[in-house]
């Protein structure tokens, strides 16, 4: 989980100026815990349990079949396997424009366009959310 | 006699160098430049796997059958171009015309379990091919080193693996099916359109669109793989020896060592012994430290590497072939390799060696020697010709330029015939006298398509006026 420090100084004075304040951070207190408890912690995955996963989408999960699957399932390809939140939870704090170009115009190991030659900007969005633990999650990963 | 002091500053300056060549090599390692994901007219951006070609095609098309192929080769924006995996370090695939994927067109189509033979859709994956062969009790005796690429694309380049007697991919085909730029769908074999089937079976897309693709293959076997860590010089001596003892075997050779590997398959009853982890990435990355360290002091890094290589054990496993003869190569490259008279393959292989080590000490990767068989395919490199390869690759960021300069004469002056999927500075007429059949293939081509809707800047180098 992502530590978050507060300005104790800067706090104080923001609770003086709005009253209401104390409420809203107690409120935000709470659902941050709502939404610890409702995120499994991440563990990792084997390259078999990756294999296992298919994105939800059929459209999603032929190309994700033709293209992805082949290194994001593969210990030795050096790609994060699909579905690994130990693996991927790191890249995805980058943003997701990042992780676009990354995808569209390669980045170390990763060939330029994921070798999805089909794929469109919005294919290879829910590919990377599907791979990155994210599916169905719109706005998250954005930046 | 050296004092304590001199020696402390004698080690001060040592260590202080190589901190200082190994931050020289920190910063001269980034990625290389980040190109445009869209360019201005909005059409998105395909580069190849090893990032030296680049295109923004104003459209792309993924059929279905070889109608829907024949269809969009007949109306499609051109030049048309089809790609695989983009394993290709040449420009076959750029275009700003139409870029057209067979990935929806993968599987067995039908089999014939007398014959071993079995007729699959041209777009089938090389990784999914093997499975999908075993299933049906079959097996391709030849495997390239990377089995990312389509059946079409690796067809169509003279793909290959290794073994004495065993040809390269497209060696084992029988038969294919073409979609025409005219809108035909023709089936062609050695009775039916043989002039096509000949000249197209290596065919740099540049005839049609292979669609389905017949293949001799052979019955399912397991084999026995086995890398050996051995002394450069004794495995040289002991290549023609090497070929033939074993089914598939190769070698390569560490440059800046005394060393290099062996790897040898042969088909076997012993128990299954899978695969283990991948060290040849790590392996790889360890003598790009050892270059990055020692990239101005050759005989220390020939000392170094020598020491740490020398124990290294054997490697052994047993598996299905389509399971060992591949492999995962997850540090991307450029490559160049060219295939040359066998008899001409060792001396051209010291040269490589001895040219590389005396100027480009920046180069770490492996250099691979293998062994193809002839076939008679008019286009394929191997035409009539028994061949000795050798490629040569790059770091995927560093300067490639030695290819060209240093390395491309050593292999035109021995004969060579460059991998048509390889980095090579060849055009028309250099191809016109490496290959017998070359006019032939080309009023070929001319037949089929007059109006070049599959010819790329490249590929009218290669095919028209280069």
């Amino acid at each position: 989980m992502q530590k978050v420090t507060l300005n104790h100084a800067w706090l104080a004075h923001e609770r003086a100026r709005h009253p209401g304040l104390r409420y809203y951070v107690a409120a935000m207190m709470l659902l941050g815990l709502a939404a610890c408890q409702a995120v499994p912690v991440a563990k990792p995955l084997t390259p078999q349990e990756s294999a296992a996963l298919k994105p939800s989408d059929a459209k999603i999960a032929t190309l994700y079949d033709q293209s992805c699957r082949n290194c994001h399932t593969l210990r030795d390809s050096g790609a994060p396997l699909a579905g690994d939140r130990t693996l991927w939870d790191v890249r995805w704090a980058k943003g997701m424009p990042v992780l676009m170009q990354n995808a569209i115009g390669g980045y170390n190991k990763m060939p330029a366009g994921g070798q999805c030659v089909a794929c469109t900007a919005k294919d290879y969005e829910a590919l990377i959310r599907f791979m990155a633990g994210h599916e169905g999650e719109p706005g998250a990963g954005t930046s | 006699m050296i004092s304590r002091r001199s020696l402390l500053i004698g080690t001060g300056v040592v260590g202080a160098g190589v901190v200082g060549l190994a931050e020289r090599r920190r910063r001269l390692d980034h990625e290389p430049p980040a190109l445009a994901t869209v360019n201005g007219e909005g059409n998105m951006l395909w580069q190849n796997w090893s990032g030296v070609e680049h295109a923004y095609p104003a459209s792309r098309a993924a059929p279905k059958s070889a109608d829907e192929v024949a269809a969009l080769l007949k109306a499609s924006k051109a030049p048309i171009r089809a790609v695989g995996a983009g394993h290709s370090f040449t420009g076959l695939v750029p275009t700003d015309g139409t870029l057209m994927t067979l990935d929806a067109m993968s599987g067995v189509v039908s089999h014939d379990a007398a014959t071993n033979q079995a007729t699959v859709y041209a777009g089938t994956r090389l990784f999914d091919l093997g499975p999908a062969l075993a299933k049906i009790g079959q097996e391709m005796v030849n495997l390239p080193d990377i089995n990312k690429q389509s059946l079409a694309g690796g067809l169509s380049t003279g793909t290959h693996g290794t073994g004495k007697g065993i040809r390269a991919l497209h060696g084992e085909v029988i038969g294919f099916q073409l979609a025409t730029p005219r809108g035909d769908v023709l089936n062609c074999d050695a009775s039916h359109h043989p002039e096509i089937f000949n000249a197209a079976r290596v065919g740099l897309g540049a005839f049609g669109i292979l669609t389905q693709v017949t293949l001799q293959n052979r019955a399912l076997k397991r084999i026995h793989k086995v890398s050996t860590i051995r002394p450069r010089e004794e495995i040289m001596e002991d290549w023609p020896n090497l070929q033939m003892r074993h089914r598939n075997v190769e070698f390569l050779v560490f440059p800046f060592t005394h060393y290099g590997v062996t790897i040898a398959s042969d088909e076997t009853d012993l128990p299954i012994k899978p695969r283990g982890p991948d060290r040849d990435a790590d392996a790889v990355m360890q003598f790009k430290q050892l270059r990055d360290v020692f990239e101005f002091a050759p005989w220390l890094r020939f000392k170094v590497a020598d020491s740490q290589i020398g124990t290294m054990p054997p490697e052994e496993m047993v598996d299905e072939g389509w399971k060992l003869l591949s492999n995962e190569r997850p540090i991307r490259f450029k490559e160049m390799e060219y295939h040359l008279p066998l008899d001409a393959q060792l001396p051209a292989l010291r040269e490589v060696i001895a040219t590389i080590e005396k100027h480009r000490p920046d180069v770490f990767f492996p250099i691979e020697a293998r062994v193809i068989a002839p076939d008679d395919a008019w286009l394929s490199p191997f035409y009539q010709r028994e061949c000795g390869s050798i490629a040569v690759h790059a770091y995927y960021k560093d300067d490639h330029s030695f290819l060209y300069e240093l390395i491309e004469p050593i292999f035109r002056r021995h004969g060579g015939r460059p991998h048509w999927g390889k980095l090579n500075s060849l055009g028309a007429k250099d191809f016109a006298a490496l290959y017998p059949r070359w006019a032939d293939a080309m009023a070929v081509r001319q037949s089929i398509d007059p109006d070049g809707r599959m010819l790329n800047p490249y590929l009218r180098k290669v095919m028209l006026d280069g």
